[in-house]
């Protein structure tokens, strides 16, 4: 596979009609490409022996199948590609049917919308459904969270699982400890969150790209161990246990004579919370989405974007690049601390297990899968990338393998995410009066 | 024309920067009367964007003194500097190169505290005086040509109603057409609305024309002034800068 993907790429505007010998040569550098790599992935077999000692075993004849595979694969391949010819200036695509495309992409989103509002109506029955709704739109918040941070003023946050661990453990022990409800639990985990974000910001304001990417990375391991570490008041790789459920309002959603089902008259059933959960994440991540649209047409939205593009340019126009970078950072941070509580209400159980460095990496992927700084795209890769995971749960191990596959195609074929472009916030109404309209938009 | 009796809107005072040990202003003065257009010339490397940025602190000073409107500004952080309504086009011109051109320009004024009303004002006059970008509106900066650059730098610079505006170059890597555009609408915005200009060239001609004062600038000091026509007539000027810069 890998030998012939590699032999395809680089020979696309060469001559037109290559020569056997070009083909040939071709197929033999796949080859010896297929048997580097394979040599040690299939040629030889390590197993654990009867008394735990390493014994292994050589599979030269599979390793040879393989090589030979990659070597006729790849001449197939470029004789395919020499009778098709060059595929790259044809119009497939009709033009009215490319007009319908771009009213699909514009009406993609509300679809989205509806579709998801239904989705508990529709899937009332079916559990795993409604679990992996709550857990797709935890992420799809997470990424809206992020990419504040990362896709707008483009400040890359490699440890952004930390803010979701302060929401999480802020919500966990303000309710085991004190008994505090969820509703009140919530503004608190944003508010810590945010805290703790510009406690992150503050060293990190005069570093760039690489070095800022260290330092965060650091900072979400360091709030990881102190969580496994603090054993008295966070309860160690333990966890917190028995965190409240969140209640209606007020009113729990349990089988009891006080709750809300024996209240409204019907029968109780657990997918009553689900289907709550599900609406208290989209409720929050439909928060995310808004207040970030809403920033962005403000100078302070404006002003994150212009941080990324050039920060020299900022200060030359009189912006706090300090102030900026900071609310960025409390931002982000604040929405993935509202996640966290969300996180910590639903699962009941916390422990630092669930805030690994892997988390923060899939939430950046998200991000960047899904084009920095577009609120769809990060929305439909979140539901690309959770929701893919399930779909090859099936393949057991090999979902990582089908996972990278299609990570490397994406940014093969779409390098700047899903949905890379970027829209404007400042519109103009007619294109002849300019002034008045056109201010009032930009300044929200 | 020149009002000499008035305080200089702009003056410093045996300026010294530095970058690391690298002197790059070994003591410097300069002033910049209301309505006037001053021009800086020199060669590369003689000083004179270090000379520009430290009036906006970056670097900041290690020694010497920068009043503005007879306040010492010397000491001011960078964002507070431009908040005094001091406008500058950076060297390299430096838009949002993946923000539209409305959002560059709404940029110049997000840091200022404009009306809406003076917004909109600046917008237009921004509008009238490079009419390009009115077409350019919904574009990405980074996809408009050299000049039209440009004339975003110097209109995003406007938008904060500046009462100097500074300029880094602003012919650089431009058609000698647009070039011309670009100083007739200085001069414009000099006549017109009576702003003062600092103009920092290499382009000694154009912007010598274009000047009522002019300063030398060699390897981190000044070693002429006068008017920009005196300037221009200078023979030791016409050789460096003039017939040498058109052979080299």
């Amino acid at each position: 596979m890998a030998g012939v993907s590699a032999s395809a790429r680089g020979s696309s505007a060469a001559s037109p009609a290559p020569g056997a010998a070009f083909i040939f040569k071709k197929a033999l550098i796949s080859a010896l490409v297929a048997l580097v790599l394979f040599s040690l992935m299939i040629g030889v077999r390590t197993e654990a022996g009867s008394d735990g000692q390493l014994t292994y075993m050589t599979r030269f004849g599979d390793l040879a199948a393989m090589v030979a595979t990659v070597f006729g694969g790849s001449i197939v391949v470029e004789l395919l590609r020499q009778w098709w010819g060059p595929v790259g200036t044809i119009r497939i695509v009709p033009p009215s049917v490319q007009s319908g495309l771009a009213l699909a992409r514009r009406g993609i989103a509300p679809v989205l919308l509806v579709f998801t509002f239904l989705v508990p109506v529709i899937f009332y029955n079916e559990r795993y459904i409604l679990d992996l709704g709550i857990l797709v739109l935890t992420y799809v918040m997470l990424g809206w969270g992020l990419n504040v941070v990362v896709g707008l003023a483009g400040l890359l946050d490699l440890g952004y699982v930390a803010f979701y661990a302060v929401g999480a453990y802020s919500y966990a022990l303000l309710a085991t400890n004190f008994g505090f409800s969820f509703w009140i639990c919530l503004p608190l985990a944003g508010i810590l969150a945010a805290f703790c974000g510009v406690l992150l910001g503050f060293p990190v304001l005069r570093l760039r790209g690489d070095y800022l990417a260290i330092v965060t990375l650091a900072f979400g391991e360091i709030i990881r161990l102190v969580i496994i570490n603090w054993q008295s008041l966070t309860g160690g790789p333990n966890g917190v246990t028995g965190i409240p459920r969140p209640s209606f309002f007020g009113i729990p959603l349990t089988p009891g004579d006080d709750g809300l089902a024996a209240r409204l008259g019907i029968e109780f059933s657990t997918t009553h919370r689900i289907v709550f959960l599900f609406y208290l994440i989209l409720a929050l991540a439909l928060l995310t989405n808004w207040v970030t649209i809403r920033l962005r047409r403000l100078p302070i939205g404006r002003a994150w974007e212009a941080l990324r593009e050039d920060e020299v340019a900022c200060r030359a126009l009189g912006i706090n690049t300090t102030t900026t970078k900071l609310t960025a950072f409390a931002t982000g941070a604040m929405f993935g601390g509202l996640a966290g509580a969300f996180f910590a209400t639903r699962q009941g159980f916390i422990s630092p297990e669930s805030f690994t460095f892997h988390e923060s990496a899939l939430v950046l992927a998200i991000v960047v899968l899904g084009g920095m700084g577009s609120q769809l795209g990060v929305a439909l890769a979140a539901l690309v990338m959770i929701g893919g995971f399930e779909l090859f749960r099936g393949l057991e191990q090999f979902r990582m393998l089908v996972f990278g596959l299609a990570m490397v195609l994406l940014m093969i074929w779409r390098p700047r995410g899903l949905i890379g472009h970027r829209a404007p916030t400042v519109f103009l109404h007619h294109s002849q009066a300019i002034s008045s309209d056109l201010v009032k938009e930009g300044h929200g | 024309m020149i009002a000499s009796s008035a305080t200089p809107l702009l003056e410093i005072r045996a300026l010294r920067a530095a970058y690391g040990k690298i002197e790059a202003l070994k003591g410097v003065d300069l002033a910049i009367n209301p309505g006037e257009i001053v021009a800086l010339i020199g060669a590369n490397g003689a000083g004179k964007s270090t000379l520009m940025m430290t009036v906006f602190g970056r670097p900041r000073a290690r020694s010497g003194q920068i009043l503005f409107d007879g306040n010492d500004i010397t000491d001011v952080p960078t964002h507070e500097i431009a908040r005094m309504r001091i406008a500058q086009s950076p060297e390299g011109r430096r838009i949002f190169p993946r923000m539209s051109v409305a959002e560059n320009l709404q940029m110049g004024a997000d840091a200022t505290d404009c009306s809406e009303a003076e917004r909109a004002a600046g917008m237009e006059r921004v509008l009238t005086l490079f009419p390009r970008l009115k077409e350019r509106m919904m574009q990405r900066g980074g996809t408009l040509s050299g000049g039209e650059q440009q004339m975003l730098a110097i209109g995003r610079a406007l938008m904060s109603r500046p009462r100097l505006l500074m300029l880094d170059e602003p012919s650089l890597g431009l058609a000698p057409l647009i070039a011309r555009q670009i100083f007739d609408a200085i001069r414009t915005l000099n006549r017109q609305d009576g702003l003062t200009v600092l103009i920092v060239e290499q382009n000694a001609n154009h912007a010598l024309r274009l000047a009522h004062r002019g300063y030398v600038m060699v390897n981190g000091l000044i070693t002429l002034e006068g008017t920009g026509a005196e300037l221009l007539q200078r023979p030791e000027i016409r050789a460096a800068y003039l017939e040498g810069g058109r052979h080299a």
